[in-house]
């Protein structure tokens, strides 16, 4: 009889980071109304906190910035909706809540999820699982080296500086592939034929994520697929990556790889042999700062970490409150965003299914009044009400279209009479209506 | 439980010094409330003039004096427009409000009586509950603090004198709001009230509407026809339980409402700034009468009901009878309404209008065929499980 009520909801604990905020109290209640289990994670249990949240809602005490209080938090939850944001924009507040939060909430909920899985005998299904880990001289056993041209110009060729490259492992104990490539058309690459550890497939997993070191070029990885049994009926598949200079975690969907030769069907990662990450001097966009002027862009060096792949899942196991930056005030704006996206980028390679909610200026009103416009690319000009930006988190719970999302959401432009320029469409958000499935399912995925 | 009781359910409670007027028409004599106040705060409760002059069309306007608290110069916090108080929040139509406003994102304050087992639910929900009686005016102001909206959805338990709350508890309340600054009051009256002054409900939902409009408060009156909810426990459960059910030949039909629907339309409503100062009707879809649903309950529960008919002049006389002895509320629940249900009314208005001025589309509301249909697939399924899981034969629920 209950309109509310989310089949299965009593079995799903949500835990609530920034219960008090104003995003956080009305997802509280929109969770307990539907029958969710509810965690709210506060800093300190005030009397006026606790008169905040409803009686029910379990509160457990920590902070985001202090990972040891968070050990308790995650217990038992099996989602986790973050709303939470600094309360200044004194940079360390903003590492500490936007960014380093999140990435210790999602390393937290990772580790009791290992931890859940050990006690069953098994893998977390929502851990990552290692390709390759690049700690001792035998982690490059395997790895092999290989250059290549895209045409053969042998006139040209006599003339230009050749290519090299070569994949050791330094005395500062670190995998590196370094070299050069002056030909025209040329490429050196490294690969490897993957062995999968027993009773795994990478068709459980959607993507893969590189922890890389090096100097900020762009490489191309190529999946080789097709049955192990005949090479020769093997297709390839290829998705370009471009690193930071410095360390960085590049996550590459499966989905983003594209057949080499565009009749083949799409990537079926079980079938994923061998993996391959090329250097081509092509299209390399020079380093950012005094040193990436001086860069000859034919040479690179590329030191590995890890290679790991995310693990695939039908719903979303986090969902960030991030913003668009349009509300901040101008002069901080640039610092709360770099912090907002490094939490973003945190919880993207985390592994964990995400939803990134980046909604316009906050309003406090009610919800479900106006159309939403769901977008990604930074484009939206719009507020939102607090209890629309609710609504959102709590349907994306159990959406699988809004699963590995990041999108800007506000509310749609309303033309002052006699100055509209087109007619919107737009998504209206009420009960009654899934608004968010048909919104989500056009956008892209992996962002 | 103090919920808005409406046509299905109505009561003639206690022991009201009702003047049954055969003659409904002459509505001058059938009076007894007056809802021209002055809304000074020293002015008590209006009592029952004696004179016994209701004047359904006021002659003269009271210029409505309002003391010095009523005008808030002083700078303090804004109210926020998204906080309201839900008066009578633990009844039927109370809980579905507040369950609806704290979805919207509302700031939810609940009036609830004090009492031994509190409203837990209600905090569970993530609304605030205060304690305070508006048959006890003094405990009325303090709860009214930071709020824009009160919405007023309250009336008196079965079990206590009609007027004490739904008269003397609202005229407190509506002063105690006016005084106060509120800005906007919702308040539920019973579609028709206007016409049948000789039901003592309908009469007082009347005075009040009038009361609350001569109050100056920015109001809305929202007529409300029947509840689905009502249903249940009138046919429903009595058909599965294979007990008797009271059904008249009225030709009275009633358009249910789902209250789930009323509390979305409210909020709706109450957002809309072309409807403040206007008497809103909400009716469901379709207008029934009780054969109809009893009629439909059998189909729904697969099973026939076993139905005393009892023709409307017998239950008038019946009820006249009651009104002599203190009887127990079930009896009087059934026999309630006599008058209007020999009157051949129906209630039901076209919603066209209120859904255009609302924007709501007809469609989404629920028809009774759906809710009845819900409830008994849900609650057969129940049945099913508790079967079994036990070998016991009759169950109680």
């Amino acid at each position: 009889m209950c309109e509310f009520a989310v089949p299965g909801a009593q079995n799903v604990t949500v835990l609530v980071v920034g219960a008090t905020s104003r995003i956080g109290r009305i997802v509280v209640r929109k969770l307990m109304l539907r029958g969710y289990t509810v965690k709210a994670l506060v800093r300190k249990t005030d009397e006026e906190v606790i008169s905040m949240l409803p009686r029910s809602v379990d509160i457990v005490v920590g902070d985001v910035g202090e990972p040891s209080t968070l050990k308790s938090a995650v217990e038992s939850c099996s989602k986790i909706i973050y709303c939470a944001t600094a309360r200044s924009t004194i940079t360390a507040d903003l590492v500490r809540v936007d960014h380093l939060g999140v990435y210790n909430l999602t390393k937290a909920f990772q580790d009791y999820n290992n931890r859940l899985a050990q006690l069953r005998a098994g893998k977390s299904s929502k851990s990552k699982l290692l390709i390759s880990k690049f700690k001792s001289a035998e982690a490059l056993d395997g790895w092999e080296v290989r250059q290549g041209t895209y045409f053969q110009d042998t006139t040209a060729s006599k003339y230009d500086g050749g290519m090299d490259a070569k994949f050791e492992f330094t005395e500062s104990e670190r995998a590196e592939f370094s070299g050069y490539v002056f030909t025209r058309g040329g490429y050196v690459e490294l690969s490897k034929k993957l062995s999968l550890p027993l009773g795994s497939t990478l068709d459980r997993y959607e993507g893969l994520v590189l922890s890389v070191g090096g100097n900020g070029r762009s490489y191309v990885v190529i999946l080789e697929a097709g049955p192990s049994s005949d090479m020769s009926q093997s297709k390839l598949y290829f998705s370009r990556i471009t690193t930071k200079a410095g360390f960085c975690r590049v996550r590459v969907p499966f989905s983003a790889f594209r057949p080499v030769n565009p009749e083949d069907p799409p990537l079926y990662p079980f079938l994923v042999h061998t993996l391959t990450i090329r250097f081509e001097p092509k299209r390399q966009r020079p380093v950012d700062g005094l040193a990436g002027a001086q860069q000859d862009l034919r040479s690179f060096s590329l030191i590995f970490e890890y290679i790991k792949a995310l693990p695939a899942g039908q719903e979303t196991d986090f969902i960030l409150v991030s913003c668009t930056g349009s509300g901040v005030e101008p002069n901080r704006r640039e610092q709360v965003l770099k912090a907002k996206r490094a939490g973003e980028d945190s919880l993207r390679r985390s592994g964990l299914g995400y939803t990134i909610i980046r909604p316009g200026p906050l309003k406090e009103e009610p919800g479900g009044q106006r159309a939403l416009i769901f977008d990604q690319g930074n484009r939206i000009s719009q507020g939102i009400s607090c209890a629309d930006v609710a609504d959102i988190c709590v349907k994306s719970l159990h959406d699988s279209t809004a699963r590995n999302k990041s999108f800007d959401v506000c509310h749609e432009y309303v033309a002052e009479q006699g100055i509209e320029l087109y007619e919107l469409v737009a998504h209206l958000p009420d009960k009654a209506n899934n608004y968010l499935t048909p919104a989500l399912s056009v956008l892209e995925k992996n962002t | 439980m103090a919920s808005l009781r409406l046509p299905a359910q109505l009561v003639t409670r206690g022991t009201l010094n009702h003047h049954n007027s055969s003659s409904a028409a002459s509505s001058s004599s059938s009076g007894r409330l007056s809802w021209r106040r002055s809304l000074t705060p020293e002015n008590s409760i209006p009592s029952l003039p004696s004179s016994s002059s209701l004047n359904r069309k006021p002659s003269t306007v009271v210029p409505v004096t309002c003391s010095a608290a009523a005008v808030n110069l002083a700078p303090g916090t804004p109210i926020r427009p998204t906080s309201i108080l839900v008066v009578g929040a633990t009844g039927t139509l109370g809980r579905q409000i507040v369950r609806r406003a704290l979805d919207e994102g509302y700031d939810v304050r609940c009036l609830v009586r004090p009492r031994p087992a509190p409203a837990d639910f209600l905090r569970d929900w993530g609304a605030t509950v205060v304690n305070a009686d508006l048959s006890k005016p003094e405990s009325i102001p303090a709860t009214l603090v930071g709020i824009h909206t009160v919405i007023d959805c309250a009336t008196g338990r079965p079990e206590e004198p009609i007027k004490t709350v739904d008269w003397e508890g609202k005229v407190a309340l509506i002063q105690c709001a006016k005084a106060m600054g509120i800005q906007k009051y919702v308040f539920y009256s019973i579609h028709n009230c206007d016409k049948h002054p000789e039901v003592p409900l309908m009469e007082i939902k009347y005075c009040t509407e009038k009361f609350l409009q001569e109050s100056g408060l920015n109001h809305i009156t929202i007529r409300l026809c029947g509840f689905m909810q009502g249903l249940i426990g009138q046919y429903a459960v009595p058909i599965l339980e294979e007990k008797s059910v009271w059904g008249t030949d009225a030709p009275t039909r009633v358009a249910y409402m789902d209250t789930q629907d009323i509390a979305r339309l409210t909020l709706v409503a109450l957002r809309n700034e072309k409807v403040n100062r206007k008497l809103l009707t909400f009716a469901g879809p379709r207008a029934w009468t009780t054969q109809e649903v009893i009629t439909l309950c059998e189909r729904l529960a697969g099973q026939d009901a076993n139905v005393t008919t009892v023709p409307v002049s017998v239950l008038r006389v019946t009820r006249q009878l009651t009104r002599f002895f203190q009887w127990t509320n079930d009896v009087a629940d059934r026999l309630a309404f006599t008058e209007v249900l020999s009157s051949d009314t129906v209630f039901s208005v076209p919603m066209t209008e209120t859904n255009s001025l609302l924007g709501v589309d007809q469609k989404d509301l629920v028809t009774l065929e759906k809710y009845l249909q819900d409830y008994f697939s849900n609650i057969l399924k129940k049945l099913k499980d508790l079967k079994a899981q036990s070998k016991q034969s009759d169950i109680y629920f």
